[in-house]
């Protein structure tokens, strides 16, 4: 098995809008979750990231928002480290990044609007904010963030009422109202229909490709991947095995992820793994013209 | 076979299991044994309440002689009852308000996905607690003690004892909150007011409104009792009025006792509708 970039100093791309610099992470209890990760992205650029459940993606992305500090390595967000950082100049940096979750997360009987212009919230301080009063001046705003969702029309109704799909879109409404640089998603597809979970896809890729935000998204399917990311990270154990362009990664590498990893996650990803490289192998054939190796069907 | 023997074995114990824990009564012989300590602790009671059913047969002509003279109602004294009416909606109305504006802070600091502090957390479970042992007819002979006879004491007894029920209730909902909003809006860049304000007040506030409006409902029946013990409005009148023998002031203050419970409770029931 070979090893990418694992311990290999990063490239720092010119460009580099997000950089983890030999990211590790050992918790209370003695466990490492992240050895000597790196990962850059560069605005307008999509990079997902694949492994096995504990893996270390979730904490990766954890670390690259501000939300866990590292116990080795650093993240330099547009060149400043960010991993240093503390009180107010960290939730500053951290406004850079607006992170979109599995769940919607919406206050559910407000209407979408409201909800989409409490993104807002982290430039406002006043007083009429924090007693509940959303700041009008952003309203604007919030509205060409639904547009861009295309929930433009459901502007005015309760969040409670939207689909599984369309609260996903009014959520990363939400985090573009924010106005970052960054999208940070951890698996905003894992709890949508398939149908869904493609509009998602597409609206993130749209995001990084036409308004140049850098997204990183950690997914569960590598046939999403493969069709959607400028770049895939695969993970296993805390450490990076890969990345590349989807096109440059062999479907035996993509499966090789999910083998063998002594938990529950990982036998969960066992049961379900051949199927989705199967599937992944037959869409990726179809997107890349038939670049792919078809070696690993069972 | 060896086999054989311990399949039969299991089978014992798998319908040994269904017979004493899965059963629909928890087994026959843990259900008859139920039944028996219900008879049992029923027969105690009988005798302690010293139940005699043949004394309501007998004492149904004393009571057929108190409604005789009850009726007509005398709705000659209705205006000098309207201000101990209005007297015992507004002890529920104040103190059910004051109750809320008091609940509230107790509840986030009782709740265990906002309070600030372990130490906090436990005083208030404390406070509430307190208040909603006591039952309200004390607090109301403690306060008519403290303050004197009076509306005054009886909005003071309801209001601490809304405060124990309410406290309680309020936490609660705040604990079973939804707490992604939350999350979402703090990684936003919103600060702990903006969020609390934000996100924490619209997912909470209706069903904190549903149970004020409940309470407040509760409370109007409430303050009716807190006057027999010198706490103001109708009860106080009641008590009067039945000392003095005037069995037509009681079946109209009945009457209107009667009136105000139904209405509140239906214009309560209509707003907690409306706000769901």
């Amino acid at each position: 098995m070979t090893r990418v970039s694992n311990g290999a100093p990063s490239v720092a791309l010119p460009g580099a809008l997000i950089e983890a610099d030999g990211l590790g992470m050992r918790y209370g209890t003695g466990r490492l979750a992240l050895d000597g990760a790196n990962l850059s992205v560069a605005a307008g650029e999509l990079l997902v990231i694949l492994g096995h459940n504990g893996c270390g993606k979730s904490t990766l992305l954890k670390c690259i928002a501000g939300l866990l500090r590292p116990t080795a390595g650093r993240v330099l967000v547009a060149g400043r480290d960010i991993t240093s950082l503390s009180g107010r100049s960290l939730s500053e940096a951290r406004m850079a990044m607006a992170m979109v979750f599995q769940q919607a997360r919406l206050v559910g009987r407000r209407s979408v609007l409201a909800n989409v212009q409490c993104g807002t919230l982290g430039r406002h301080r006043t007083v009429a904010s924090a007693v509940g009063v959303l700041p009008r001046t952003e309203q604007p705003l919030a509205m060409a963030c639904l547009e861009e969702v295309g929930l433009a029309d459901f502007a005015a109704q309760r969040a409670g009422t939207l689909s599984g799909g369309q609260a996903q879109r009014a959520s990363i409404a939400r985090a573009l109202a924010q106005r970052p640089a960054a999208l940070l998603a951890d698996e905003p597809v894992a709890s949508l229909d398939p149908e869904a979970s493609e509009e998602v896809m597409r609206l993130l890729r749209r995001i990084s490709a036409e308004d140049g935000l850098g997204v990183i998204c950690v997914l569960h399917q590598p046939a999403l991947a493969r069709r959607y990311a400028d770049r895939i990270l695969g993970m296993r154990q805390g450490r990076v095995m890969f990345d590349a362009a989807p096109a440059g990664i062999a479907d035996d590498r993509m499966q090789a992820l999910y083998e063998g990893v002594a938990n529950d996650g990982a036998m969960h990803a066992g049961v379900v793994h051949t199927g989705a490289v199967q599937a992944s192998a037959a869409q990726g054939g179809m997107a890349y013209g038939g670049q792919v190796t078809h070696g690993v069907t069972t | 076979m060896s086999t054989t023997v311990k399949d039969r074995v299991l089978r014992d114990r798998a319908t040994r299991g269904t017979l004493f824990a899965t059963g629909r009564w928890g087994g026959s012989a843990w259900g008859f044994l139920g039944l028996l300590v219900f008879l049992i602790v029923l027969a105690q009671a009988t005798l302690v309440v010293q139940a005699r059913p043949q004394d309501l047969i007998t004492g149904a002509h004393g009571m057929a002689d108190i409604l005789r003279r009850a009726m007509p109602p005398d709705f000659s004294k209705l205006p000098d009852e309207l201000w101990p009416a209005l007297e015992t909606v507004d002890i529920a109305f104040f103190g059910t308000t004051a109750a809320v504006l008091l609940a509230v802070p107790l509840a986030i600091l009782s709740a265990h996905n906002t309070t600030p502090a372990r130490p906090l957390y436990a005083a208030a479970r404390s406070l509430i607690a307190l208040c909603r042992a006591v039952p309200d007819l004390v607090w109301a002979l403690l306060f008519v003690t403290a303050v004197g006879l009076g509306p005054f004491p009886g909005a003071l007894a309801v209001s601490v004892h809304s405060i124990g029920m309410l406290g309680r209730l309020f936490a609660e909902v705040i604990e079973d909150m939804d707490m992604g909003p939350v999350e979402a809006l703090t990684t936003t860049g919103a600060n702990r007011l903006q969020v609390f304000s934000h996100a924490v007040v619209p997912s909470v506030l209706p069903s904190l409104l549903g149970i004020a409006l409940y309470r407040l409902d509760e409370n109007i029946r409430s303050s009716l009792v807190l006057g027999f013990v010198g706490a103001g409005g109708l009860g106080f009148e009641l008590l009067t009025a039945m000392n003095l023998f005037q069995y037509r002031t009681v079946s109209l203050l009945l009457l209107l006792t009667f009136a105000i419970v139904i209405l509140t409770e239906r214009m309560s029931a209509a707003l907690r509708r409306h706000i769901a």
